[in-house]
């Protein structure tokens, strides 16, 4: 998985640049739902606490909500996930992030970085 | 995940769909897919898809009483069959309650198959003793012998595997050399290729005309699954997981035992559709006068609808409400799936709304706190007026293929 995002337990990515998080479920979580068929994203300038839902992405196998690894405001969501939620399964990492917050804090320090979440994989 | 049970094809599975696909179903680890369900569900309607049934239960019924014992312990009537056909029945309890339905193959006089849910073995096997313990209706004058056909010590002993759709037909041809043309719906025979016997029986559980079970020794099951595997391969046959069989049966309106028989809302085979598998000519059978009341006493069916699906759409799940053109709740989904960017769904329904072609509402429950939070309803109830969601339809009750 990519080196320079953090990691949650419940499957989530996040990238960070400055004060903007891009989040997104990792290719574990993608695999184990299958083909996506719907995403229910947040709405634009909704704040969120760590662990918050975020989103809903749905399967016929689930609706698997979606966490927010970090505090913070909604200013951008995946538009192209209302048409195309099978990018999230194509490309979970780039073109089927999910949304992007403004951040309330920086500290990363509850999230793990590639190689815990990779540790991580192995123990569940 | 160290309690639950593999069967004798998970090696199988990890193989060919490594393990982010294996979950946990009935106390088993079973594959939900290989490629995907819908790769699978397509395979099935125009080639044909291997699935693995051996987590299935597979008991022996048999003695001098075993026709009798089985007209007892369940509805339909056993003194029809004769050896070579098999034939769908229910088992119920006192209160006329469905503890399981299962598939009576005769193999011979006196001597029965029995094929229940994986999920109900345990409750089919303790209820068989309970039925004998408590003498009810007088089942202990009837001497049978009751095995666990799955037993690998047994050299009779017997798991599922099941060959369903068109290529399915060339397939076992091709590998055991029988006139499978002439083997009509319900009907078995028994085989043998490369020192394997097997029997292959008609039946299934995914609504292709063409469709097959073979039976098989446990310790024989891999090399089988290998060989229709490979010899099928030129077919376009391929694996097919849990995911699959679910919607294709959802497909063809076929009930999954915990949805559309028994279950949260308690149906019978009559609301099923099933009414045709309770023979209530028959003398007696446990359950049979509470039966009697449900054969003709109830307001809701089971009905098969057609929303709009595919990318996009939030699919409909288990409890989601059913409205009619007013908005009002007339039922609730028991399953769906997502089949050619429709959504085919059973439902149990008021019988008066259950028209083909009547235009029906779906009003999708909460699915976590922030829906409530929005106020939409975690359970709703017929009579509730409600809002549609999306729209759709009733279609026939089962699909013709």
């Amino acid at each position: 998985m990519p080196e320079g995002l953090y990691y949650t337990k419940d499957h989530e990515w996040v990238e960070i640049k400055g004060d903007i998080a891009t989040v997104g479920i990792t290719d574990y979580a993608q695999q184990s739902l299958g083909e996506i068929t719907f995403v229910e994203v947040p709405a634009v300038n909704k704040n969120v606490n760590i662990h918050d839902t975020l989103a809903v992405v749905e399967s016929s196998k689930a609706a698997s909500d979606v966490y927010s690894p970090m505090p913070g405001k909604v200013v951008e969501v995946n538009n192209a996930l209302s048409t195309n939620p099978e990018l999230i399964n194509q490309d979970c990492y780039g073109t089927g992030w999910i949304c992007k917050i403004k951040l309330a804090s920086s500290d990363t320090k509850h999230l793990m970085n590639a190689s815990q979440y990779e540790e991580y994989l192995k123990s569940i | 995940m160290s309690d639950l049970k593999k069967t004798v094809l998970f090696d199988k599975h990890i193989a060919l769909a490594g393990r982010s696909h294996i979950a946990a179903f009935a106390g088993w680890l079973m594959p939900l897919w290989y490629k995907s369900i819908s790769i699978e569900h397509k395979a099935v309607r125009t080639s044909a898809g291997l699935f693995d049934c051996t987590h299935m239960g597979v008991l022996q019924i048999a003695g001098k009483n075993a026709q009798q014992f089985l007209n007892i312990l369940a509805t339909n009537d056993v003194s029809t069959l004769k050896t070579g056909r098999a034939q769908y029945s229910y088992i119920l309890d006192l209160a006329g309650n469905i503890i399981d339905d299962i598939i009576i193959y005769c193999l011979g006089d006196d001597n029965y198959m029995v094929v229940v849910n994986a999920a109900n073995e345990q409750k089919v096997k303790d209820w068989i003793n309970e039925v004998g313990s408590a003498n009810i209706l007088n089942v202990n004058r009837l001497q049978v012998e009751v095995k666990d056909l799955k037993d690998e010590t047994l050299p009779d002993a017997m798991v599922d595997i099941a060959l369903q759709g068109p290529a399915s037909i060339e397939c076992l041809k091709d590998i055991f050399n029988i006139d499978i043309d002439n083997l009509k719906s319900f009907l078995f025979t028994r085989a043998k290729a490369n020192g394997i016997d097997v029997i292959v029986s008609r039946t299934g559980y995914t609504g292709a005309k063409a469709g097959f079970e073979i039976f098989v020794h446990p310790d024989k099951a891999a090399i089988l699954w290998d060989l229709i595997l490979q010899k099928g391969s030129r077919l376009g046959i391929i694996a097919c997981g849990l995911g699959a069989r679910d919607s294709l049966r959802i497909e063809a309106g076929l009930p999954l035992y915990g949805h559309e028989l028994a279950g949260p809302f308690n149906i019978s085979p009559f609301q099923a559709g099933y009414g045709w598998a309770v023979k209530l000519q028959k003398e007696n059978f446990i359950g049979k006068d509470a039966i009697l009341e449900k054969s003709t006493n109830f307001r809701t069916e089971v009905a098969r609808l057609k929303f709009d699906g595919g990318s996009g759409i939030r699919p409909v799940r288990q409890f989601d409400a059913v409205l009619d053109t007013n908005g009002v709740c007339i039922g609730y989904i028991l399953s769906c799936a997502n089949i050619n960017n429709a959504q085919i769904a059973l439902a149990l329904i008021e019988k008066q709304h259950h028209i083909v072609g009547n235009p029906i509402g779906l009003y999708y429950v909460a699915r976590n706190k922030n829906h409530i939070q929005q106020g939409r309803l975690e359970k709703v109830n017929i009579g509730d007026k409600l809002f549609a969601d999306i729209a759709g339809k009733v279609i026939e009750r089962f699909e013709r293929f």
